[in-house]
């Protein structure tokens, strides 16, 4: 899943880009956790709201 | 129950997907910008100084070499950390004779472009991924065995080098006919000539992560007799 740094120039876009799970688990990261957290604020919201 | 449900429904609320819209348009935003810099770092040329380190260490130093790379031996060879071939850049040779300083290199190297871009090579051939693939790739033809020492295009063009041969076939190519296609006279002055030369040598020194694939197959096909002609 994670493999050795092999780029000629390292850079954090050539981390993300070393093997197929490794840009999934980030995009992962930074979209759908955020989208869960936000998930659950509106939700208390939509409690306390209404 | 059912009832309380759907009045908490957080997937009908319309502000839940427009701050889930306004995060990930704002984060790609972010991403892309800082994408966009980091290209424009990886794909800038290197220095004199960055070429001294390649030759004595071996490898590659920056992705795409400065112009005085065209004062260096320049070998395609197989990495297996990486898994494709890497040129190496080696010990220094004389390039038409004689070595480049860096303003000259550059200026040639320069004048190599423009001709390329003047004649339309990419019309044709491709570089770098850009162009046509009705006549062969250029990316790596400087490494092309084919004009190498003990070559074809050397006997036939009566040179001792890669350049001089290279040069001579791009002034007058309808002259040396191969077994594929056969290029046409683009009207390519001397000068023009030893520019796209230069351009040609710069070009096989990038490191492209590998491409064009297999090219080194290719090498070993075309040295057992085979044809490097696609």
């Amino acid at each position: 899943m994670f493999e050795q740094f092999t780029d000629v120039v390292p850079s954090f876009f050539g981390y993300l880009n070393q093997g197929p799970l490794t840009l999934t688990i980030f995009l992962h990261t930074v979209i759908i956790l955020p989208m869960i957290w936000i998930y659950f604020d509106e939700k208390k919201k939509l409690k306390n709201g209404k | 129950m059912a009832n309380e449900n759907e009045k908490l429904s957080v997937w009908t609320s319309i502000s839940f997907w427009r701050r889930s819209a306004a995060w990930v348009t704002g984060f790609a935003v972010i991403l892309l910008i800082w994408l966009t810099f980091n290209t424009m770092g990886q794909i800038s040329m290197g220095t004199d100084a960055d070429l001294k380190k390649a030759a004595q260490e071996h490898r590659v130093v920056s992705r795409v070499p400065g112009p005085t790379v065209i004062n260096y031996h320049i070998d395609y060879k197989m990495s297996k950390k990486r898994g494709h071939e890497v040129p190496v850049i080696g010990a220094k040779e004389p390039f038409f004779g004689k070595e480049w300083s860096e303003k000259e290199a550059a200026a040639l190297l320069h004048l190599g472009k423009l001709t390329s871009q003047a004649k339309n090579c990419m019309n044709c051939h491709t570089l770098l991924g850009n162009g046509a693939y009705y006549a062969p790739d250029l990316t790596k033809a400087w490494l092309d065995p084919a004009w190498q020492k003990g070559g074809p295009m050397q006997a036939m063009t009566n040179t001792n080098t890669t350049e001089e041969a290279m040069a001579k076939f791009l002034q007058n190519p309808s002259q040396y006919p191969t077994h594929a296609r056969m290029m046409p006279n683009l009207g390519i002055t001397e000068e023009e000539a030893k520019g796209l030369v230069a351009f040609l040598k710069h070009m096989s020194s990038i490191d492209t992560n590998g491409f064009p694939r297999n090219f080194s197959k290719t090498v070993e096909q075309f040295k057992t007799g085979g044809t490097n002609a696609h």
